[in-house]
């Protein structure tokens, strides 16, 4: 996989779990097993604001943009659909044997896309 | 709730890092996904060790690579440094990313968290098989995925 593909899934997994960490219902379970949410999401925000960093300044501009209008701006394509808008997507993406190998935006609502496994 | 779990007794990793990563390889993900799941559960490591009792590690996480419950429990007899304390249970787990929200994962930590504060903890540490851990925290026992 494209290793800039991969910080943007990184970037999203750590965006999901800094938001649950401040989800009320959350905190309040995670405090219930001994943990502490918030100092945890504090760490978290560093780390996710590190790897923010590394990510080049177009894409991240674009991430941050996206998660800002959609709430997510990273989704898996399945069955050759973008998950983010179900939009199905053009031939050429899913015929291409570079799949993951580019950095790819979903051509109907300019979520980043990537294939699973 | 009655989720689907795997597990993975007698583990032979010595450190936390080798530990997640032995669960993870259980699930039989690609190679890239392994690698971007292991470094989403170490980083909340990082940010917080998540020890849940005496003797028992939780970590977790949402990711958009998977799109199904991911459960596991690892049990190591000799104990996993991690890293300031020693675990003898792990119980990992990855839940997915929908559109409806983090419901499911808040419902998953707080049958959890009910279970383990219930006795649940003391009775997963004496466990004797991979069953029996599995319905201590009421999940059905998938097996240990490649080995059996
Ligand atoms: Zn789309």
């Amino acid at each position: 996989m494209n290793k800039e593909l991969e910080k943007l899934i990184s970037l999203h997994d750590l965006d999901v779990m800094i938001s649950d960490l401040a989800n009320k219902d959350i905190s309040k379970q995670e405090k219930k097993l001994g943990l502490s949410p918030d100092s945890a999401a504090n760490e978290l925000q560093k780390m996710r604001d590190e790897l923010a960093s590394t990510i080049v300044r177009k894409n991240r501009d674009l991430y941050e943009q996206l998660a800002g209008h959609y709430g997510n701006a990273v989704v898996p394509v399945v069955n050759h659909r973008c998950s983010g808008c179900f939009t199905q997507l053009p031939t050429a993406f899913f015929t291409s044997q570079d799949k993951n190998d580019l950095v790819e935006t979903c051509p109907s609502c300019g979520r980043f896309i990537y294939w699973c496994d | 709730m009655k989720r689907e779990c795997f597990c993975k007794w007698n583990m032979s990793s010595k450190n936390r890092e080798d530990a997640i990563a032995e669960l993870i390889r259980e699930f039989s993900f690609q190679k890239t996904t392994e690698n971007l799941l292991q470094i989403a559960l170490e980083t909340r490591e990082l940010a917080e060790p998540t020890i849940v009792h005496e003797g028992i590690a939780m970590p977790h996480c949402r990711s958009i690579l998977v799109d199904d419950f991911m459960i596991i429990i690892g049990k190591s007899d000799s104990g996993i440094p991690w890293p300031e304390k020693t675990v003898n249970i792990i119980i990992l787990f990855i839940t997915p990313v929908k559109p409806s929200g983090p419901s499911e994962h808040m419902e998953l930590i707080k049958h959890l968290a009910k279970t383990l504060r219930s006795g649940g903890a003391e009775k997963i540490l004496s466990a004797e098989s991979p069953s029996e851990a599995a319905s201590i925290l009421k999940f059905s026992y998938g097996g240990n995925h490649k080995d059996e």
